[in-house]
């Protein structure tokens, strides 16, 4: 019973650190516009038939989107294009990638979303993809 | 057990790993105060100066030393001839003055509340701080009065659009140094709108790739403004009223008051070190602008610029009497009811002139006529032979505005505003400039004319990367870019007699060698 309780309590520390830390960052917008746009759209427009603006969906529409993780319609995830091998693999023909090659996943995660989220439809200011 | 042990270490690494994580996370290394710990700032903000207090009690001096500014003052004296220059006194061809347009422009100045003569220019509280240091992005504020909307605003009241609200808290505990983005939520939509007056300026260079600019390249150098308009005691230097044509100076770190924002104070008066010919290049520093050859085409982002504005056919409507807008085949406005017809362009080729540094600006008073031709809204000194010109290039804005053609000025209308008499309001251009020229007390005839002027804008940001500076010919060919240009230009100016005579030298220099060459072989045979 102890044991158990012991156990229970450990997980919900655990928890708790995971989730501290998962929110301790503050989304930089601006570095993340520098990677939509040399990186997501600058793939989109050459390689998948155009590029997608932020201010092309809404808040909601962004959350879902992210929230799902899922790329070209489910075929792959988005988020392993925030990936630091995504980046190395790219970095010598994109210099976004090269000079966010050492930045952590989650925060370039959360840097992108600061960024479609206020450059949505709905957003503090709806922004284009160039 | 097993299973304790295995959670218990897990634990341990996990309770260690946010320590070590937290710390690289949380540790900013952009600046040396994160003002979201400050208990100054963590409450409810009511309003613009509410938050300024807060700043004051610690950045005791700053207010103190934004009132010696010209973007506090919004005026200049030029000490080169005495003219009372800056926002508050200049006439443009663009929305021509700032005089009873304050509500409208003064969303733009570094202060809450200015919308006329009343304004405490000693109020230490209505200074914006958050303007410039807003690295949210989500500062804003309103015309008329120029107050950020802490509350769902109808604005324009009575329009039915709703501004709103901005959270001032999270703003403030945000502020930061300045941005290209801070910079140009002003700088970038001088004129009314996105490039429309600069050129080199619009919000292409908010995050920048190297094409349209090599310092700012938010990839590369990611050079903000500051990095050149350097501010000692919140006075930015650069200013476009009193420029620096030739910047004969020192490089920056060596004690002298040259202008830090120049090309020279980094690069120095020989800045080509390699390449084909660098010192055939770095013979051209004397009399060609760094500029010429490094900005082939402005307005290059993909935002046009404006070009030519014509206020003269402003005020026609729409059949069913309502104002009307006009635009081209990529969505840009051509013509608008309340401001006239324009031309917009983009990969703009500059306009060359020599430059000296000195600029004179027809002011309200000044004597100016149809008869004169085109008046210069800012004549812009410089010659081939006065030894402190560079030939620097140009936007030049061209248009057609209102003038009073009786007492022969500029006027100053009163064009935005909610009242009877504002033209984007009224249409009737004698009540927007008896208001607009009461407000000043200057005088006004009743009548109205158009008259043709044009503004020089010398060009000095978009570089292009070096690989895209001009060639030789583009300058130095009979039609090319500096066709016009007074001066000798080698190339331009050759002469077909001299150079024909020069061809026969060498061609019988080259036939006198041959020939002695073929007489000393054929005489040493013998």
């Amino acid at each position: 019973m102890k044991n158990s309780r012991c156990r229970a309590a450990d997980v919900t520390v655990l928890l708790a650190c995971t989730t501290t830390f998962a929110f301790a960052y503050d989304g930089d917008w601006k570095r993340g516009r520098i990677y939509y746009r040399s990186v997501c759209t600058a793939c989109h427009a050459a390689q998948a038939g155009g590029s997608i603006a932020p201010s092309d969906m809404t808040k909601a529409q962004w959350q879902g989107y992210l929230q799902a993780d899922k790329h070209a319609k489910g075929k792959d995830s988005m988020k392993q294009y925030l990936s630091q091998a995504y980046r190395a693999s790219i970095k010598a023909q994109n210099k976004a990638a090269e000079k966010f090659a050492d930045v952590p996943e989650a925060e370039l995660y959360e840097d992108l979303k600061a960024f479609v989220i206020r450059g949505a439809k709905d957003g503090d200011s709806p922004a284009s993809c160039s | 057990m097993l299973k304790s042990a295995l959670l218990a270490a897990l634990t341990a690494i996990v309770l260690a790993l946010p320590g070590i994580s937290a710390q690289a996370a949380d540790m900013k290394l952009n600046t040396t105060a994160d003002h979201s710990k400050f208990k100054e700032l963590q409450r409810e903000f009511t309003s613009g100066p509410d938050v300024t207090k807060a700043c004051l009690g610690c950045h005791t001096e700053a207010a103190s030393q934004i009132h010696r500014t010209k973007h506090w003052t919004w005026e200049v004296i030029n000490p080169l001839n005495n003219q009372r220059l800056g926002k508050k006194n200049v006439i443009n061809n663009y929305c021509i003055s700032t005089a009873t347009n304050l509500g409208a422009c003064a969303t733009c100045h570094v202060g809450y509340g200015w919308v006329n003569s009343s304004f405490d220019f000693k109020s230490q509280e209505n200074v914006d701080c958050l303007i410039c240091h807003d690295t949210s992005g989500n500062y804003k504020k309103l015309p008329g009065g120029g107050q950020p909307p802490v509350k769902d605003t109808e604005n324009p009241p009575g329009s039915g659009k709703i501004v709103k609200a901005i959270d001032l808290t999270a703003i403030a505990q945000k502020v930061g140094k300045t941005s290209r983005d801070s910079c140009g939520a002003c700088h970038f939509f001088g004129g009314g709108g996105d490039g429309v007056k600069h050129g080199d300026m619009d919000t292409s260079l908010a995050a920048p790739d190297k094409e349209v600019d090599v310092h700012m390249d938010a990839t590369g150098l990611d050079f903000t403004c500051s990095t050149c308009h350097k501010a000692p005691a919140h006075d930015v230097v650069g200013s476009r009223y009193m420029p620096t044509g030739k910047d004969s100076g020192d490089m920056r770190g060596k004690v002298n008051k040259s202008n830090p924002a120049t090309c020279q104070s980094c690069h120095g008066q020989t800045p080509h070190k390699a390449g084909a010919q660098p010192a055939k290049l770095n013979q051209h520093t004397d009399k060609v602008a760094c500029q010429t050859c490094h900005i082939p085409e402005f307005a290059r982002g993909g935002v046009p610029t404006k070009m030519h504005w014509d206020w003269s056919t402003a005020g026609k409507l729409s059949p069913e009497g309502k104002p009307m807008l006009k635009k081209d085949a990529k969505g840009h406005v051509i013509y608008d009811s309340r401001k006239g017809d324009f031309v917009v362009a983009e990969n703009v080729k500059p306009e060359y002139g020599w430059f000296n540094g000195e600029v004179t600006y027809t002011l309200l008073g000044d004597t100016v006529s149809k008869d004169n031709g085109v008046t210069l809204i800012n004549a812009l000194g410089g010659s081939a032979s006065d030894g402190r010109s560079l030939i620097w290039p140009m936007k030049v804005m061209r248009g057609s505005q209102p003038y009073d053609p009786v007492n022969k000025t500029l006027v100053k209308p009163h064009v935005a505003g909610n009242d009877d008499t504002a033209f984007w309001k009224n249409f009737n251009w004698e009540k927007a400039i008896t208001t607009g020229m009461q407000a000043v007390n200057a005088p006004f005839s009743g009548q109205v004319d158009f008259l043709k002027t044009e503004m020089y804008w010398p060009i000095t940001h978009m570089v292009a990367p070096k690989e895209k500076a001009l060639g030789c010919v583009e300058c130095h060919a009979r039609g090319g870019r500096l066709d016009k240009i007074e001066g000798v230009i080698p190339g331009r100016d050759a002469n077909r007699w001299i150079d024909l005579i020069g061809w026969l030298a060498a061609g019988g220099t080259l036939a006198g060698v041959l020939l002695h060459g073929l007489v000393r072989i054929a005489r040493r045979k013998n």
